[in-house]
């Protein structure tokens, strides 16, 4: 496979500020009148010409200060958030976890949350039926799996939306701050499965704040600065450029 | 900016079936757990409120009509689960907001969703009616009966096409929650639900039928509680208003749907 897993070419993302928006028919009708309709459109350019290309099996961090576009442009690549231009190609099927166990239901069982997610993600009941066992061995939440997901711990939640993710075994996973929820263990086995699908020719992208597992996990990082990208190269370069740019 | 069409939005609402029904249990399991009475308070509600109407117009207001009540519960649950899908259009994207700003899936799956869980509660809830109405009324089950799955999707693809502009406006503008409610009181008087789309003067009738769900509603009387077939006009028109309004209904959806994840 020669095309790129990912590739990402020019890409703006240009928000509009909904919060300064009218929110009421009231004001935009007040706005259409008295023709001050410059003030709807506050846009704000969360990402500017980035242009990413991450080939298969590569692993690849992204760094960057908070608010420098890291999530915004997981989001774009994942699909979430259509670029205002530019395009992203992608050479495979793809899972993002960006918040993990956002779009649970409180009052619904772990199982029932289990198959929402896993189906959004695109998976079939049939398939997750089939990798029930190695879900629930992963999340660990033993009993509990029939329990409402409100009685879960914060812990419980991240870990039974990441075995959902992960054990999709999709060819590109993208990751967003995911490995600063859970405790040690947690973290420990995230690293253990992220490497199986790392050996496995899967190809990552992970946000983190985490430079430590950044260096340990990634052959190359990008650092991310105002929505643009700062820096693209070999992981300890660009981590030790960073650190010393923070300082 | 990428603008999906209708018919690639409904394969890809298709890819994302297992997901919609996932959904649709969601939204049963959620209503209905923890509840010892559970399908009996979904019925509870129109019931008293049917019946109450009952009352008033064949003792106090009489309107003429015969049998006023099986008049009355032909129309009356289809009217209802109309308002009720309507109503939910205007929370529904919000309340999954979270789900969809970590995934991407085709939104109007949540949409669709409402409508199926609603859909199985009144499917429950007209066969009850037809029983009642084929015992009671009929003295066995008329012919006519057999549309009535037609008119159940005809009035699903004209409720997907209404929810669906309301749900884009909700997002949007929080007013629609508040003006909702007004105007699907309004379209109680408006629609033919307590009284028949005869007694409207010959002068405003094309105005009246001008509203698409009074279509519908006629088409039911006419079929549950005349037990009679409606003429080919009727229904080739009133199938062709549920066609077009989802297929515009869809196409604003889709228009707009991108924006979901930033806005909400």
């Amino acid at each position: 496979m020669s095309a790129p897993a990912i590739h990402c070419a020019d890409i703006v993302k240009r928000f509009r500020i909904y919060e300064r928006r009218a929110t009421s028919l009231h004001e935009t009708f007040v706005r259409f009148l008295t023709g001050k309709r410059i003030l709807l459109d506050q846009p704000y350019f969360a990402l500017t010409d980035v242009n990413i290309t991450v080939a298969n099996g590569e692993s690849v961090g992204l760094i960057g200060a908070n608010g420098s576009g890291k999530s915004t442009i997981l989001r774009v690549i994942a699909g979430i958030y259509p670029p205002s231009s530019g395009t992203v190609s992608l050479g495979g099927s793809i899972a993002a976890v960006l918040e993990l166990g956002a779009g649970f239901h409180p009052d619904l069982s772990g199982s029932d949350n289990l198959y929402i997610y896993g189906t959004a993600l695109g998976l079939s009941r049939a398939q997750i039926k089939s990798r029930l066992d190695e879900i629930l061995e992963f999340a660990d939440i033993g009993n509990f799996i029939e329990t409402p997901v409100k009685y879960y711990s914060s812990g419980m939640v991240a870990r039974l939306a990441f075995a959902v993710a992960v054990c999709i075994e999709p060819d590109i996973l993208l990751l967003d701050e995911v490995l600063s929820v859970g405790d040690e263990s947690f973290r420990d086995r995230c690293m253990a499965r992220l490497i199986r699908f790392r050996d496995r020719g899967g190809t990552l992208l992970f946000v983190s704040h985490d430079l430590e597992t950044v260096r340990e996990f990634c052959t190359r990082a990008i650092w991310m600065e105002h929505g643009k990208i700062r820096m693209d190269a070999e992981v300890d370069e660009v981590i030790d450029a960073y650190l010393a740019h923070s300082q | 900016m990428k603008r999906s069409s209708n018919f690639s939005s409904l394969r890809s609402v298709w890819a994302f079936r297992e997901l919609l029904w996932a959904l649709v249990l969601r939204n049963l399991k959620v209503k209905y757990q923890r509840s010892w009475l559970g399908f009996f308070w979904t019925l509870l509600n129109p019931v008293l409120t049917a019946s109450v109407l009952i009352i008033v117009f064949t003792h106090v207001i009489r309107i003429p009509i015969e049998n006023y009540w099986a008049f009355l519960i032909s129309g009356y649950f289809a009217w209802n689960f109309m308002a009720q899908c309507l109503n939910a259009a205007t929370y529904t994207v919000a309340e999954h907001a979270p789900l969809a700003r970590s995934i991407a899936f085709p939104q109007e799956i949540l949409i669709i969703a409402t409508a199926f869980s609603r859909l199985i509660e009144f499917g429950i809830e007209l066969l009850l009616v037809m029983l009642v109405l084929g015992s009671a009324l009929h003295g066995g089950i008329p012919p006519s009966f057999a549309l009535v799955p037609l008119l159940v999707i005809l009035q699903l693809l004209l409720c997907l096409g209404l929810q669906m502009p309301v749900a884009v406006l909700s997002a949007f503008f929080k007013d629609v929650q508040h003006a909702l409610p007004i105007a699907i009181a309004t379209l109680f008087y408006m629609s033919p639900v307590f009284y028949s789309a005869d007694f409207v003067p010959a002068w405003m009738y094309d105005a009246y039928l001008l509203n698409p769900i009074a279509r519908v509603l006629t088409l039911y009387h006419d079929v549950l509680y005349r037990g009679e077939f409606p003429s080919l006009a009727d229904l080739g028109v009133a199938t062709g208003i549920s066609l077009l309004t989802f297929y515009l209904g869809y196409a604003v959806f889709n228009r707009s749907k991108h924006l979901f994840a930033e806005v909400l």
